[in-house]
Protein backbone atom coordinates (compact mmCIF):
# COMPACT_ATOMS: atom_id res chain seq x y z
CA UNK A 1 0.00 0.00 0.00
CA UNK A 2 2.00 2.90 -1.21
CA UNK A 3 1.76 5.59 -3.82
CA UNK A 4 2.44 3.31 -6.76
CA UNK A 5 -0.89 1.49 -6.34
CA UNK A 6 -3.50 2.68 -8.84
CA UNK A 7 -6.54 4.46 -7.47
CA UNK A 8 -8.91 1.81 -8.83
CA UNK A 9 -7.02 -0.91 -7.00
CA UNK A 10 -7.08 1.19 -3.88
CA UNK A 11 -10.86 1.52 -4.07
CA UNK A 12 -11.38 -2.18 -4.75
CA UNK A 13 -9.07 -2.93 -1.89
CA UNK A 14 -11.28 -1.06 0.54
CA UNK A 15 -14.45 -2.71 -0.71
CA UNK A 16 -13.23 -6.30 -1.10
CA UNK A 17 -9.64 -7.20 -0.33
CA UNK A 18 -9.49 -5.29 2.93
CA UNK A 19 -13.16 -4.88 3.70
CA UNK A 20 -13.23 -3.18 7.10
CA UNK A 21 -15.76 -5.54 8.63
CA UNK A 22 -15.11 -8.90 6.99
CA UNK A 23 -11.40 -8.60 6.32
CA UNK A 24 -9.82 -6.18 8.74
CA UNK A 25 -12.41 -7.15 11.37
CA UNK A 26 -12.52 -3.59 12.66
CA UNK A 27 -15.50 -1.72 14.06
CA UNK A 28 -17.38 -4.96 14.62
CA UNK A 29 -19.17 -3.51 17.62
CA UNK A 30 -21.21 -0.94 15.68
CA UNK A 31 -21.53 -3.41 12.82
CA UNK A 32 -23.39 -5.73 15.15
CA UNK A 33 -25.27 -2.99 16.98
CA UNK A 34 -26.95 -1.24 14.07
CA UNK A 35 -27.58 -4.05 11.59
CA UNK A 36 -30.87 -5.31 12.94
CA UNK A 37 -32.38 -3.83 9.78
CA UNK A 38 -31.21 -3.03 6.26
CA UNK A 39 -32.23 0.61 6.56
CA UNK A 40 -30.26 1.24 9.74
CA UNK A 41 -27.23 -0.45 8.24
CA UNK A 42 -27.46 1.70 5.14
CA UNK A 43 -27.87 4.98 7.04
CA UNK A 44 -25.01 4.17 9.38
CA UNK A 45 -22.89 3.21 6.38
CA UNK A 46 -23.55 6.53 4.68
CA UNK A 47 -22.65 8.48 7.81
CA UNK A 48 -19.44 6.50 8.21
CA UNK A 49 -18.61 6.95 4.51
CA UNK A 50 -18.83 10.71 4.95
CA UNK A 51 -16.84 10.91 8.17
CA UNK A 52 -14.28 8.42 6.88
CA UNK A 53 -13.65 10.36 3.67
CA UNK A 54 -13.50 13.76 5.36
CA UNK A 55 -11.20 12.52 8.11
CA UNK A 56 -8.87 10.87 5.62
CA UNK A 57 -8.74 14.02 3.51
CA UNK A 58 -8.13 16.29 6.50
CA UNK A 59 -5.48 14.07 8.02
CA UNK A 60 -3.74 13.76 4.66
CA UNK A 61 -3.71 17.53 4.19
CA UNK A 62 -2.35 18.09 7.68
CA UNK A 63 0.05 15.14 7.67
CA UNK A 64 3.15 17.33 7.74
CA UNK A 65 1.64 19.71 10.28
CA UNK A 66 0.52 17.19 12.89
CA UNK A 67 3.26 16.41 15.37
CA UNK A 68 3.75 12.61 15.46
CA UNK A 69 3.93 12.67 19.26
CA UNK A 70 0.37 13.94 19.54
CA UNK A 71 -1.07 12.44 16.37
CA UNK A 72 -3.76 10.33 18.05
CA UNK A 73 -5.49 13.25 19.82
CA UNK A 74 -5.24 15.17 16.56
CA UNK A 75 -6.90 12.38 14.55
CA UNK A 76 -9.60 11.85 17.12
CA UNK A 77 -10.35 15.54 17.26
CA UNK A 78 -10.53 15.80 13.47
CA UNK A 79 -12.93 12.84 13.42
CA UNK A 80 -14.99 14.37 16.22
CA UNK A 81 -15.27 17.62 14.28
CA UNK A 82 -16.69 15.95 11.18
CA UNK A 83 -18.99 13.78 13.25
CA UNK A 84 -20.33 16.88 15.00
CA UNK A 85 -20.81 18.62 11.66
CA UNK A 86 -22.81 15.75 10.17
CA UNK A 87 -24.75 15.33 13.42
CA UNK A 88 -25.75 19.00 13.49
CA UNK A 89 -26.58 19.02 9.80
CA UNK A 90 -28.74 15.93 10.01
CA UNK A 91 -30.53 17.13 13.12
CA UNK A 92 -31.57 20.22 11.19
CA UNK A 93 -32.12 19.02 7.63
CA UNK A 94 -32.77 15.29 7.78
CA UNK A 95 -35.17 14.98 10.69
CA UNK A 96 -36.68 11.63 9.71
CA UNK A 97 -33.28 10.00 9.32
CA UNK A 98 -31.95 11.66 12.45
CA UNK A 99 -34.76 10.21 14.53
CA UNK A 100 -33.71 6.72 13.51
CA UNK A 101 -29.99 7.02 13.96
CA UNK A 102 -29.18 10.16 15.89
CA UNK A 103 -28.10 7.91 18.71
CA UNK A 104 -25.46 6.13 16.67
CA UNK A 105 -23.91 9.10 14.90
CA UNK A 106 -21.89 10.31 17.88
CA UNK A 107 -20.42 6.83 18.28
CA UNK A 108 -18.59 7.17 14.98
CA UNK A 109 -15.93 9.21 16.82
CA UNK A 110 -14.73 6.05 18.50
CA UNK A 111 -14.82 3.78 15.44
CA UNK A 112 -11.60 1.83 15.17
CA UNK A 113 -11.79 1.75 11.40
CA UNK A 114 -11.64 5.54 11.05
CA UNK A 115 -8.74 6.00 13.43
CA UNK A 116 -6.88 3.11 11.85
CA UNK A 117 -7.23 4.48 8.30
CA UNK A 118 -5.99 7.86 9.48
CA UNK A 119 -3.02 6.24 11.20
CA UNK A 120 -2.22 3.56 8.60
CA UNK A 121 -2.99 5.35 5.37
CA UNK A 122 -3.94 9.01 5.33
CA UNK A 123 -1.04 10.15 7.48
CA UNK A 124 1.43 8.64 5.00
CA UNK A 125 -0.23 9.38 1.65
CA UNK A 126 -1.11 12.28 -0.60
CA UNK A 127 -4.55 13.83 -0.81
CA UNK A 128 -6.00 11.89 -3.76
CA UNK A 129 -5.06 8.36 -2.65
CA UNK A 130 -6.26 9.18 0.87
CA UNK A 131 -9.58 10.38 -0.52
CA UNK A 132 -9.99 7.22 -2.60
CA UNK A 133 -9.00 5.06 0.35
CA UNK A 134 -11.59 6.79 2.51
CA UNK A 135 -14.32 6.34 -0.09
CA UNK A 136 -13.31 2.71 -0.72
CA UNK A 137 -13.24 1.81 2.96
CA UNK A 138 -16.48 3.70 3.53
CA UNK A 139 -18.24 1.89 0.68
CA UNK A 140 -16.83 -1.42 1.94
CA UNK A 141 -18.20 -0.69 5.39
CA UNK A 142 -21.55 0.36 3.94
CA UNK A 143 -21.88 -2.82 1.85
CA UNK A 144 -20.87 -5.03 4.76
CA UNK A 145 -23.44 -3.38 7.02
CA UNK A 146 -26.15 -3.74 4.41
CA UNK A 147 -25.29 -7.38 3.80
CA UNK A 148 -25.53 -8.08 7.52
CA UNK A 149 -28.74 -6.08 7.65
CA UNK A 150 -30.33 -8.07 4.82
CA UNK A 151 -29.34 -11.35 6.43
CA UNK A 152 -30.56 -10.42 9.91
CA UNK A 153 -33.71 -8.52 9.02
CA UNK A 154 -34.86 -11.20 6.59
CA UNK A 155 -34.32 -14.01 9.08
CA UNK A 156 -35.39 -12.11 12.16
CA UNK A 157 -38.37 -10.15 10.94
CA UNK A 158 -39.16 -11.67 7.56
CA UNK A 159 -38.90 -8.23 5.99
CA UNK A 160 -36.45 -6.12 4.00
CA UNK A 161 -36.12 -2.34 4.48
CA UNK A 162 -39.27 -2.49 6.59
CA UNK A 163 -41.36 -4.16 3.87
CA UNK A 164 -42.83 -7.44 5.03
CA UNK A 165 -41.93 -10.33 2.71
CA UNK A 166 -42.49 -13.46 4.76
CA UNK A 167 -45.66 -13.79 6.82
CA UNK A 168 -43.91 -14.65 10.07
CA UNK A 169 -40.61 -14.31 11.85
CA UNK A 170 -38.48 -17.30 10.87
CA UNK A 171 -35.68 -16.81 13.39
CA UNK A 172 -36.22 -14.04 15.89
CA UNK A 173 -32.78 -14.47 17.41
CA UNK A 174 -31.20 -13.05 14.24
CA UNK A 175 -32.09 -9.49 15.19
CA UNK A 176 -31.04 -9.86 18.80
CA UNK A 177 -27.45 -8.92 19.68
CA UNK A 178 -26.59 -12.62 19.93
CA UNK A 179 -27.81 -13.15 16.40
CA UNK A 180 -25.56 -10.33 15.27
CA UNK A 181 -22.50 -12.29 16.35
CA UNK A 182 -23.81 -15.42 14.68
CA UNK A 183 -24.50 -13.55 11.45
CA UNK A 184 -21.09 -11.90 11.53
CA UNK A 185 -19.25 -15.17 12.12
CA UNK A 186 -21.17 -17.11 9.51
CA UNK A 187 -20.79 -14.39 6.95
CA UNK A 188 -17.08 -13.91 7.54
CA UNK A 189 -16.57 -17.66 7.29
CA UNK A 190 -18.69 -17.88 4.16
CA UNK A 191 -16.82 -15.07 2.43
CA UNK A 192 -13.44 -16.57 3.31
CA UNK A 193 -14.58 -19.91 1.95
CA UNK A 194 -15.77 -18.29 -1.27
CA UNK A 195 -12.56 -16.36 -1.60
CA UNK A 196 -10.46 -19.51 -1.24
CA UNK A 197 -12.68 -21.61 -3.46
CA UNK A 198 -13.32 -19.28 -6.38
CA UNK A 199 -10.75 -16.51 -6.31
CA UNK A 200 -7.72 -18.39 -5.14
CA UNK A 201 -7.24 -16.13 -2.15
CA UNK A 202 -5.80 -17.21 1.14
CA UNK A 203 -9.09 -16.52 2.84
CA UNK A 204 -7.36 -14.88 5.75
CA UNK A 205 -10.22 -12.71 6.90
CA UNK A 206 -10.17 -11.39 10.41
CA UNK A 207 -6.46 -10.92 10.42
CA UNK A 208 -5.83 -8.84 7.35
CA UNK A 209 -5.61 -10.02 3.77
CA UNK A 210 -2.54 -9.66 1.49
CA UNK B 1 10.51 24.10 26.69
CA UNK B 2 10.96 24.52 22.97
CA UNK B 3 9.84 20.94 22.50
CA UNK B 4 6.65 21.51 24.42
CA UNK B 5 5.71 24.41 22.19
CA UNK B 6 6.64 22.47 19.06
CA UNK B 7 4.35 19.62 20.10
CA UNK B 8 1.51 21.66 21.53
CA UNK B 9 1.25 24.39 18.94
CA UNK B 10 -0.11 22.29 16.04
CA UNK B 11 -2.51 20.58 18.42
CA UNK B 12 -3.84 23.90 19.68
CA UNK B 13 -4.23 25.17 16.12
CA UNK B 14 -6.22 22.07 15.17
CA UNK B 15 -8.42 22.42 18.26
CA UNK B 16 -9.13 26.08 17.60
CA UNK B 17 -9.89 25.62 13.89
CA UNK B 18 -12.08 22.59 14.64
CA UNK B 19 -13.89 24.57 17.29
CA UNK B 20 -14.58 27.36 14.82
CA UNK B 21 -15.88 24.90 12.22
CA UNK B 22 -18.25 23.34 14.75
CA UNK B 23 -19.41 26.72 16.03
CA UNK B 24 -20.16 27.98 12.52
CA UNK B 25 -22.07 24.78 11.66
CA UNK B 26 -24.07 25.14 14.86
CA UNK B 27 -24.79 28.77 14.07
CA UNK B 28 -26.32 27.84 10.74
CA UNK B 29 -28.09 24.61 11.65
CA UNK B 30 -29.54 25.47 15.06
CA UNK B 31 -32.30 27.86 13.92
CA UNK B 32 -33.30 25.39 11.19
CA UNK B 33 -33.47 22.63 13.77
CA UNK B 34 -35.57 24.65 16.21
CA UNK B 35 -37.94 25.57 13.39
CA UNK B 36 -38.23 21.95 12.24
CA UNK B 37 -38.86 20.72 15.78
CA UNK B 38 -41.58 23.29 16.33
CA UNK B 39 -43.25 22.38 13.07
CA UNK B 40 -43.05 18.66 13.85
CA UNK B 41 -44.73 19.24 17.19
CA UNK B 42 -47.53 21.28 15.64
CA UNK B 43 -48.04 18.60 13.01
CA UNK B 44 -48.13 15.82 15.60
CA UNK B 45 -50.66 17.72 17.70
CA UNK B 46 -52.78 18.43 14.65
CA UNK B 47 -52.81 14.71 13.85
CA UNK B 48 -54.04 13.95 17.35
CA UNK B 49 -57.07 16.19 16.89
CA UNK B 50 -57.83 16.39 13.17
CA UNK B 51 -61.21 18.08 13.74
CA UNK B 52 -59.65 21.04 15.52
CA UNK B 53 -60.12 24.24 13.56
CA UNK B 54 -58.37 26.62 15.95
CA UNK B 55 -54.68 26.43 16.73
CA UNK B 56 -54.03 23.91 19.52
CA UNK B 57 -52.98 25.80 22.63
CA UNK B 58 -50.84 24.64 25.56
CA UNK B 59 -52.98 24.41 28.69
CA UNK B 60 -50.27 23.76 31.24
CA UNK B 61 -47.57 21.39 32.37
CA UNK B 62 -47.69 18.25 34.47
CA UNK B 63 -45.09 15.84 35.83
CA UNK B 64 -44.61 12.15 35.21
CA UNK B 65 -41.44 10.15 35.93
CA UNK B 66 -40.04 13.36 37.45
CA UNK B 67 -40.06 15.10 34.12
CA UNK B 68 -42.28 17.97 33.07
CA UNK B 69 -44.62 17.44 30.12
CA UNK B 70 -47.13 19.72 28.51
CA UNK B 71 -50.80 19.25 27.87
CA UNK B 72 -52.99 21.00 25.34
CA UNK B 73 -56.56 21.93 24.56
CA UNK B 74 -57.88 21.52 21.04
CA UNK B 75 -60.92 23.54 20.09
CA UNK B 76 -63.15 23.92 17.06
CA UNK B 77 -65.00 27.21 16.84
CA UNK B 78 -64.25 27.89 20.51
CA UNK B 79 -65.74 24.57 21.70
CA UNK B 80 -63.34 22.06 23.25
CA UNK B 81 -63.10 18.88 21.21
CA UNK B 82 -60.06 17.17 22.66
CA UNK B 83 -57.46 17.32 25.40
CA UNK B 84 -54.02 16.18 24.44
CA UNK B 85 -51.21 15.31 26.85
CA UNK B 86 -47.57 14.58 26.35
CA UNK B 87 -46.56 11.66 28.50
CA UNK B 88 -43.95 8.96 28.97
CA UNK B 89 -43.78 5.47 30.41
CA UNK B 90 -40.77 3.40 31.37
CA UNK B 91 -40.37 0.54 28.93
CA UNK B 92 -37.69 -2.11 28.86
CA UNK B 93 -34.73 0.00 27.78
CA UNK B 94 -36.06 3.53 27.45
CA UNK B 95 -38.76 5.98 28.33
CA UNK B 96 -41.46 5.70 25.70
CA UNK B 97 -42.63 9.23 24.92
CA UNK B 98 -46.19 9.58 23.68
CA UNK B 99 -49.09 11.86 22.91
CA UNK B 100 -52.50 10.88 24.22
CA UNK B 101 -55.71 12.53 23.03
CA UNK B 102 -58.95 12.40 24.98
CA UNK B 103 -62.33 13.32 23.59
CA UNK B 104 -64.57 15.50 25.86
CA UNK B 105 -66.33 12.37 27.17
CA UNK B 106 -62.95 11.32 28.62
CA UNK B 107 -62.43 8.41 26.25
CA UNK B 108 -59.13 7.94 24.45
CA UNK B 109 -59.35 9.01 20.84
CA UNK B 110 -55.74 8.45 19.84
CA UNK B 111 -52.31 7.38 21.12
CA UNK B 112 -49.15 8.18 19.26
CA UNK B 113 -45.57 7.20 20.14
CA UNK B 114 -43.17 10.10 19.63
CA UNK B 115 -39.89 8.67 20.77
CA UNK B 116 -38.58 5.39 22.13
CA UNK B 117 -35.56 3.17 22.14
CA UNK B 118 -36.86 -0.32 22.76
CA UNK B 119 -35.28 -3.53 21.51
CA UNK B 120 -35.64 -3.76 17.72
CA UNK B 121 -37.83 -6.70 16.75
CA UNK B 122 -39.25 -7.21 20.23
CA UNK B 123 -40.03 -4.07 22.18
CA UNK B 124 -40.62 -1.96 19.11
CA UNK B 125 -43.67 -4.07 18.30
CA UNK B 126 -45.64 -1.73 20.55
CA UNK B 127 -45.45 0.75 17.68
CA UNK B 128 -47.71 -1.47 15.63
CA UNK B 129 -51.24 -0.28 14.95
CA UNK B 130 -52.78 -3.48 16.26
CA UNK B 131 -51.41 -2.68 19.72
CA UNK B 132 -51.92 1.08 19.84
CA UNK B 133 -55.43 0.94 18.34
CA UNK B 134 -56.55 -1.04 21.39
CA UNK B 135 -56.52 2.18 23.39
CA UNK B 136 -59.04 3.92 21.15
CA UNK B 137 -62.46 4.40 22.75
CA UNK B 138 -61.31 3.14 26.16
CA UNK B 139 -61.83 5.05 29.38
CA UNK B 140 -59.63 5.20 32.49
CA UNK B 141 -60.78 2.03 34.35
CA UNK B 142 -60.29 -0.04 31.20
CA UNK B 143 -56.64 0.83 30.79
CA UNK B 144 -55.22 -2.29 32.38
CA UNK B 145 -52.56 -4.43 30.75
CA UNK B 146 -53.52 -8.10 30.39
CA UNK B 147 -51.30 -10.93 29.23
CA UNK B 148 -53.64 -12.87 26.99
CA UNK B 149 -56.80 -12.33 24.95
CA UNK B 150 -58.88 -9.35 25.94
CA UNK B 151 -61.29 -6.99 24.26
CA UNK B 152 -62.21 -5.01 27.36
CA UNK B 153 -58.67 -4.11 28.42
CA UNK B 154 -55.26 -3.78 26.77
CA UNK B 155 -53.60 -6.94 25.50
CA UNK B 156 -49.82 -7.01 25.91
CA UNK B 157 -47.71 -7.84 22.86
CA UNK B 158 -46.15 -11.23 23.51
CA UNK B 159 -42.39 -10.86 23.76
CA UNK B 160 -42.77 -7.17 24.54
CA UNK B 161 -44.45 -7.19 27.95
CA UNK B 162 -42.21 -4.53 29.49
CA UNK B 163 -42.61 -2.20 26.55
CA UNK B 164 -46.38 -2.79 26.52
CA UNK B 165 -46.45 -1.95 30.21
CA UNK B 166 -44.46 1.22 29.56
CA UNK B 167 -46.95 2.41 26.97
CA UNK B 168 -49.94 1.45 29.12
CA UNK B 169 -48.58 3.16 32.26
CA UNK B 170 -47.73 6.31 30.32
CA UNK B 171 -51.19 6.46 28.79
CA UNK B 172 -52.86 5.71 32.11
CA UNK B 173 -50.99 8.48 33.93
CA UNK B 174 -51.91 10.96 31.22
CA UNK B 175 -55.58 9.96 31.19
CA UNK B 176 -55.69 10.11 35.00
CA UNK B 177 -54.25 13.61 34.94
CA UNK B 178 -56.64 14.82 32.24
CA UNK B 179 -59.66 13.28 33.96
CA UNK B 180 -58.63 14.96 37.24
CA UNK B 181 -58.32 18.26 35.44
CA UNK B 182 -61.27 18.16 33.06
CA UNK B 183 -63.32 15.09 33.98
CA UNK B 184 -65.44 16.87 36.57
CA UNK B 185 -66.87 18.90 33.71
CA UNK B 186 -68.84 16.00 32.26
CA UNK B 187 -70.19 14.82 35.59
CA UNK B 188 -71.61 18.19 36.55
CA UNK B 189 -74.03 17.74 33.68
CA UNK B 190 -74.57 20.66 31.41
CA UNK B 191 -71.04 21.97 31.61
CA UNK B 192 -70.41 23.26 28.14
CA UNK B 193 -67.03 24.90 28.37
CA UNK B 194 -64.44 22.79 30.08
CA UNK B 195 -63.17 24.58 33.13
CA UNK B 196 -60.81 23.43 35.75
Amino acid sequence: MSNNVSLGTLFKNGVFGENPVFRLALSLCPAVAVTSGVKNGFLMGVAVLFVMTMTNVTVSLLRNFINPKVRIPSYVFITATWVTVIDLWMSANQRAVYKDMGLYIMLIVAFAIILSRAEMFASKNKLLPSFVDGVGMGVGFLLALMLLGVFREFLGKGSLWGAQILPGKPLLIAIMPTGGFFAMGLMMGGLNWMDRKFFGGTGGGGGGHH
Amino acid sequence: MKDIIKITFPLVVIFVVAGVIMAVTYQYTHPVRVQAEKKEKELALKEMAPQATDPIKPAGTWTVNNKPYEYYQATAGGKPIASIAETAGKGYSSYIKMLVALSPDMKISDVKVLDMNETPGLGDQVLEKSFLDQFKGKSLPQIVLIKGETKENIQAVSGATYSSRGVTNGVKDAVQMLVDKYGAGIKTAAAQGVTK
